[in-house]
């Protein structure tokens, strides 16, 4: 058990919290899988449009391990497949029957799971279609399971800005998540690193039995996984961790105990442009965000699937992606301003000093998706070291993915860090540099190279 | 309401920087003169879809803000000056006036032929106007003799702004701090108009010799205070500025502002600041100590007058200062502030050559800075290694 207290890092406290208040909203007509939500696979068809599915059926499966597969969340017909350019598959929609039909696997009682074999855990992980739940580090994709990792982390905390708060969905699970935490103790050699955040008083977190329980406190990004693998165990070249959310260790639990699918999903609904729906949402796996709302979705709104630092616009009409547990919904920007470079700023949102706000006591802030600026060279380099917590020289990072350097990126620690921990150096940057996706785009070069 | 006209009105001329059009090329101008009345209103195209309210405009605006101190201290002390080689009665209006008159076509010129580079290469280059030459521009007038020919100001800006920076690959790429470039190079061009004891007072044929100067060629074994004060040098006025010099340097209450309000405002690096005033102290410190009966005058110079004489206090605000020619670690930059502060003593009381290092000591450490930096890297890279093989 460790106690992590992290010291660099911001929180942006964005106006429209959810309440942590679990609320059922109304069963979707429409779910959608989208394959570019699986990092690190290929994947490919197995249905056609028209063909009735159950919930728990393969819809696509990858190409190089067929026996990764990706089940359908629902019954119903698929009723749309979804191609970009270069016939890239973009999604897969399914029309709901509403019977929710499913497919049936064997089931574990809770005294079995002590005696089921690695082996066992891995195939039934598989063959229930719940194996892409489970990632890796480096490059955050779903994880081999020909593979031993040395380590797994259960992601039970989050410190992105409205994040859902994983312990108001483990009230009263303790037994599922402990189930949960057996199985996949079975999946490697280490340890099962069980990371929460400070103050965490959920059951099924203080009193988990047989992992490494540690504590972070401090600001974002105190809850990425990054960071919870940066302090706990570390990986260098050639290592890789997996990890788990929270939410995913209940629906394993689940499928080795019901032996079904498991889909329900429970997303925090937040951000100002939400009206009044801003709570925690129980549906299915790739719910349209139009449900979570209610259908009320104004336009001038950006509709994210995931937080306003790591989330992906998907549109009004877009569907949840696999691994989020948030949308937020943030007013579009894009008003100008006479003069705005020689405005006081006394609400204008910033974490440097230059604006009359900054010396004003904090408070929450709207915020909307105007850049504020354009484009420029780096020229401040001082910007981003406060901001990521891990012993990483980030300019000089990317410095060394921009100019090609493979190795020294890779000396730097790029396989340590993922887009997302540099979320915040691109919210900050005065130059409007991408400093996350310049990262990835190292991660994916040296990915491909090898 | 008035932000719509104006926006209807940018639209309307925009037309004309359209491709195709006849202004064409010219896009880049147009762009900086739209973006410098009304914000661009641009959208997060990826996450984070929200973004921080600084950009770099405003960044090189709060420069040029902290520079302000020092810009006025440059209009009055010229005229000042001019009015006491002329013998004539003190009027605070007046030294503002003459000064005005004698600094301000400096400014101008240096903005005009600066800023005629930076859009060529941005008409060039195709991209937008960079805001940092806001910065570059103002540098480089307040670091010159107030009696610089126009055309020396001219040629200088060009060869800072092309050399120095545009040929590296423009903003963000430059070594060299490019205004110092620049002075460096009229500095060694034209040296009749650039040192001596008669080109800081603007007055034709009257000579007086800077305080640096005038420790330089102060006796053997004297004393550097008491040849200061028998020039007519007391340490207030040095402090306050009211002394022959480059136009925006003299001051060093004037610069000691404009730090205030960088480190407030957080856009300077306190850490170089420091690491130039520890070094500065620590290096004059031994040559006092050090010094024998019969050194000369400047091994007696105090610390406190080294800090407060020539460009010291500016050049280590506003010019070491410059994140992208000076070190990017936070241990670099102690490192590279440090080694400035040692460098600015050993060029002033060892080199025979010149009274003054300030400029040739940041120029010599921002050839270092990228050094420096790699040391500090390599130590974060072993330190990696060492985890790894740790286990």
């Amino acid at each position: 058990m460790g106690t992590f207290s992290i010291k660099k890092g911001k929180n942006i406290l964005l106006k429209g919290a959810a309440k942590k208040e679990i609320i059922a909203v109304s069963f979707p007509k429409h779910v959608a899988l989208q394959p570019s939500d699986f990092r690190g696979l290929n994947l490919r068809l197995a249905v056609e449009v028209g063909d009735s599915v159950k919930v728990g059926a393969t819809v696509l499966s990858d190409k190089t391990n067929p026996e990764i597969r990706i089940a359908s969340p629902a019954s119903g017909k698929v009723s749309a497949i979804n191609r970009g350019p270069r016939r890239a598959l973009l999604s897969v929609v399914v029309e709901l029957d509403g019977r929710q039909e499913a497919e049936t696997f064997q089931t574990f009682k809770e005294e079995q799971i002590e005696s089921i074999s690695n082996d066992e855990v891995t195939s039934f992980l598989l063959k229930g279609h719940l194996w892409p739940v489970i990632r890796q580090r480096p490059f955050s994709k779903v994880a081999d399971p020909k593979k031993k990792p040395k380590s797994i982390f259960i992601h039970a905390m989050n410190t992105e800005p409205l994040a859902l708060d994983s312990e108001c969905i483990l009230q009263n699970k303790e037994k599922e998540f402990q189930a949960g935490l057996m199985i996949l103790k079975k999946l490697t050699d280490g340890d099962v690193n069980l990371c929460m955040s400070e103050g965490a008083k959920a059951k099924a977190l203080t009193q988990a039995q047989g992992v490494q329980r540690h504590v972070f406190s401090g600001p974002h990004p105190a809850g990425n996984v990054s960071t919870h693998i940066h302090c706990v165990d570390p990986i260098n070249k050639g290592d890789h961790v997996w990890y788990v959310e929270a939410q995913d260790v209940l629906r394993i639990a689940s499928l080795f105990l019901k032996g079904v699918y498991p889909v329900e999903r429970i997303v925090a609904v937040t951000g100002e442009g939400a009206g009044g729906h801003q709570v925690y949402a129980k549906t299915i796996m790739g719910a349209p965000l139009s449900v979570l709302l209610e259908g009320d979705i104004p336009e001038q709104m950006r509709y994210l699937s995931g937080s306003v630092l790591t989330g992906k616009d998907v549109g009004a009409h877009g569907f949840l992606r696999f691994y989020d547990t948030q949308v937020t919904i943030l007013p579009e920007g894009g008003k100008r301003e006479f003069l705005g470079w020689l405005s006081p700023g006394v609400n204008k949102y910033t974490f440097s000093k230059t604006f009359v706000s900054s010396f004003l006591p904090e408070k929450e802030v709207s915020l909307d998706s105007d850049k504020h600026g354009s484009d420029r060279a780096i020229v401040l380099n001082n910007i981003y070291n406060p901001l990521v917590p891990l012993d990483i020289m980030t300019y000089f990072l990317l410095k060394a993915v921009l100019s090609g350097n493979i190795e020294e990126a890779e000396e730097l620690g790029i396989l340590e860090c993922d887009e997302e921990d540099f979320a915040l150096c691109t919210f900050a940057c005065p130059s409007k540099t991408d400093v996350g996706g310049i990262i990835g785009q190292g991660l994916a070069l040296i990915e491909k190279e090898g | 309401m008035f932000e719509e006209f104006l926006e209807k009105r940018s639209k309307k001329i925009r037309r004309l920087f359209e491709k195709g059009k006849p202004l064409e090329r010219l896009y880049p101008l147009h762009e900086a003169m739209d973006a410098f009345l009304l914000t661009l209103g641009t959208k997060a195209k990826k996450a984070p879809y929200a973004r921080d309210s600084i950009d770099i405009k405003r960044v090189m605006i709060f420069v040029c803000v902290a520079l302000m101190p020092c810009i006025f201290m440059g209009f009055y002390n010229t005229g000042y000056q001019i009015q006491m080689a002329q013998g004539e009665a003190y009027s605070f209006s007046g030294c503002l006036w003459l000064g005005l008159l004698k600094v301000l076509p400096i400014i101008l010129v240096a903005y005009m032929a600066g800023g005629f580079w930076e859009v060529l290469f941005a008409v060039v280059r195709k991209h937008e106007i960079n805001e940092g030459f806001l910065v570059t521009g103002i540098l480089y007038a307040l670091i010159l003799p107030p009696t610089i020919p126009l055309w020396q100001v001219a040629v200088g800006i060009s060869f800072g702004v092309v050399i120095a920076k545009e040929i590296f690959g423009g903003t963000g790429m430059n070594v060299l701090n490019p205004a110092l470039t620049a002075r460096a190079f009229v500095f060694f061009a034209y040296p009749a108009q650039m040192s001596g004891d008669a080109v800081w007072a603007a007055v034709d044929g009257f000579t007086r010799a800077t305080p640096l100067a005038v420790v330089a060629t102060a006796q053997k074994g004297t004393s550097a205070v008491a040849a200061l004060t028998e020039a007519g040098y007391a340490f207030k006025d040095v402090f306050l500025g009211f002394i022959p010099g480059s136009i925006g340097e003299t001051s060093t209450l004037a610069c000691l502002i404009g730090l205030i309000f960088l480190l407030v405002t957080r856009v300077a690096s306190w850490r170089i600041v420091a690491g130039c005033a520890l070094g500065l102290t620590a290096m004059s410190s031994v040559f006092l100590v050090f010094k024998g009966e019969n050194a000369i005058a400047f091994f007696s110079l105090p610390v406190y007058w080294h800090l407060a004489l020539g460009g010291f206090a500016f050049g280590s605000i506003f010019m070491a200062t410059d994140p992208v020619s000076s070190s990017a670690t936070e241990q670099g930059r102690w490192i590279y502030g440090f080694l400035i502060g040692v460098l600015v003593i050993l060029i002033r009381v060892v080199n025979p050559a010149y009274p003054e290092g300030v400029m040739l000591a940041i120029l010599f450490m921002n050839v270092f800075a990228p050094l420096i930096d790699h040391f500090v890297v390599r130590k974060n890279i072993k330190r990696r290694l060492a985890r790894a093989s740790g286990k």
